[in-house]
């Protein structure tokens, strides 16, 4: 008796260890990331949105900002935009295309992958990006983990 | 005619002079499709000088009444009812837009649509057509064609991928008379606090082309106001013209009528859920009401929602010239709807929405409905429509 709910209790952490494991695969862990030479240090997730929305052009303590993307349909922008916005990737198309066809704006530069993101966002110290903590280094700082 | 060349002229002139500029960067030359680079702010992106984007939908609808077309607005002719069993003619359109980013000051758009005009053919017609320039990413002016933003929604009504709704609530966005200006417009975006404000001013004309007449509008200017505070967003309008009619049969100009235009709205969309409301006032020689109230909840890819909209039979203005029989009938008009339906955001840079509505015609009215046979009565009557769509972006 005493095996046999040794053994159950095993494979319920068996189980437990491969769901874990398919979701951390389904779920990037994005962080917001500037220039190391930016003088940034934090921002909101509110501040954030508003940038990648197209709503503000300058940090709230002045300074350009230049959002950068990631590739539509990967997981590190849907993570992104629906902890920091609350939205969907359909939900942040509509959003862009009522801005792009009456002329008001275009959305944020595109770079695709985190490597590139992190060389864009370290080459420029106006950038703002989001990558994947595990992608972090020296050349980057962490102003977000939404 | 005349003034469709010249936007086109004014384009192509703008995108030569700075063709020249540009060939001294190393910018890529035209960048295609959706999620492409370049940010309206940007100062020292390597975004391409030209965007091409596209959306369009495709739509059919089908109507219990068959005594009658159940028709979006004016423009329409026929519909689903009386003069086919299914209609694409309300739901259907295409278009392509071409922005072009000279400097991060200086940009162009030219935006062409085809959807069902009011001759019954589905001829293109330029929607945008116009040169922007940005004194800061916050402050711009435009001149040359610009929709007109009467209603919350009024700007991008046919982009269907940009809004839940199959269509903008009819009852309140049929009372839209005319669709853009000729002119300029000035936009100023400021923060209130926490809060943004976006003002925007429009000046020009307008000609709209129905089979039997032309519709001149002149003096035409507006002021909107629309304020986002986190999920809130509060939009008033206000717009004024004068208008007249040419009728193309006897040759007769209307007398030139003020026409004004209010509207009041309001959203609340925290990402999982919205509610949004809008009421207008329409004034000319007549005065028409007309709101409507909606709510969507979003599950996964699915955003079912359910909409409330009514206009309001017209009262007649003192001051203004004795009206004809024709007018007194036409300003009994009045109907409501009540819209259930679902978009389904079944793949990327796609949805597919599904609608029913339940209208009820005015008691004193056949409403909106289009081809009425004379003598057909059916005041106070109910009927059903049921629509589905495709819209997409690109």
């Amino acid at each position: 008796m005493k095996t046999q709910n040794i053994s159950r209790n095993c494979w319920a952490r068996l189980l437990f260890l491969a769901v874990a494991m398919v979701a951390a695969s389904a779920y990037a862990d994005v962080v917001v990331i500037v220039s190391a030479k930016s003088p940034i240090t934090s921002l909101t997730a509110e501040q954030t949105a508003k940038i990648f929305l197209g709503k503000t052009d300058t940090f709230p303590h002045d300074g350009n900002a230049l959002p950068i993307d990631q590739a539509e349909g990967s997981i590190i922008r849907d993570e992104f935009y629906s902890k920091v916005t609350n939205k969907n990737s359909a939900q942040i198309k509509a959003y862009w295309s009522k801005i792009i066809f009456t002329g008001d704006g275009q959305p944020p530069k595109l770079v695709e992958g985190d490597v590139a993101v992190r060389k864009a966002v370290a080459n420029n110290p106006n950038s703002i990006g989001y990558i994947d903590k595990n992608n972090v280094n020296n050349s980057v700082r962490v102003i977000l983990e939404p | 005619m005349i003034i469709k060349y010249y936007l086109v002229a004014l384009f192509v002139l703008a995108t030569g002079i700075v063709d020249a500029e540009a060939s001294e960067t190393d910018q890529p030359a035209i960048g295609i499709g959706g999620g492409g680079a370049g940010a309206a702010n940007s100062v020292e992106t390597d975004q391409p000088m030209f965007k091409f984007n596209g959306f369009g939908s495709l739509g059919v609808s089908h109507s219990s009444q068959s005594l009658g077309d159940y028709v979006l607005d004016r423009t329409v002719p026929k519909g689903a009812g009386r003069s086919n069993d299914w209609s694409a003619s309300n739901d259907s359109r295409i278009a392509a837009s071409l922005t072009a980013n000279f400097t991060p000051k200086v940009s162009a758009i030219l935006q062409v649509i085809s959807d069902y005009q009011a001759d019954g053919t589905y001829r293109p017609t330029i929607e945008w057509a116009n040169v922007k320039y940005a004194f800061t990413p916050d402050a711009y002016i435009r001149v040359g064609r610009i929709v007109l933003p009467t209603f919350l929604d009024s700007n991008n009504r046919d982009v269907g991928y940009s809004y839940p709704w199959l269509h903008p609530p009819v009852d309140l966005y049929r009372q839209q008379s005319i669709f853009d200006s000729d002119g300029i417009d000035a936009m100023y975006r400021f923060e209130i606090g926490s809060a943004e404000n976006s003002i925007k001013a429009i000046y020009g004309r307008d000609t709209l082309d129905f089979p039997t007449s032309v519709s001149t509008s002149k003096g035409l200017r507006g002021i909107f106001d629309t304020l986002e505070y986190g999920s809130a967003t509060f939009h008033v309008g206000y717009q004024k013209r004068e208008s007249s009619s040419l009728n193309l049969l006897t040759g007769v100009t209307g007398a030139w009528t003020q026409n004004t235009d209010l509207s009041v709205g309001a959203s609340y969309d925290p990402g999982n859920w919205f509610a949004m409301s809008e009421w207008i006032q329409r004034r000319s020689t007549i005065k028409v009401d007309a709101m409507y109230f909606s709510a969507g909840y979003r599950v996964d890819k699915f955003t079912p929602y359910l909409t409330y909209s009514q206009d309001s039979p017209a009262s007649f203005l003192p001051g203004s010239p004795a009206p004809t029989a024709t007018a007194i009938q036409n300003a009994k008009k009045s109907q409501s709807t009540v819209s259930l339906g679902v978009r389904w955001d079944f793949m990327k840079n796609t949805d597919f929405k599904l609608q029913y509505d339940l209208v009820k015609l005015g008691d004193q009215s056949n409403g909106n409905l289009a081809n009425v046979p004379a003598g057909v009565i059916l005041y106070g009557t109910k009927f059903h429509v049921i629509s589905a769509v495709v819209d997409f972006v690109f």
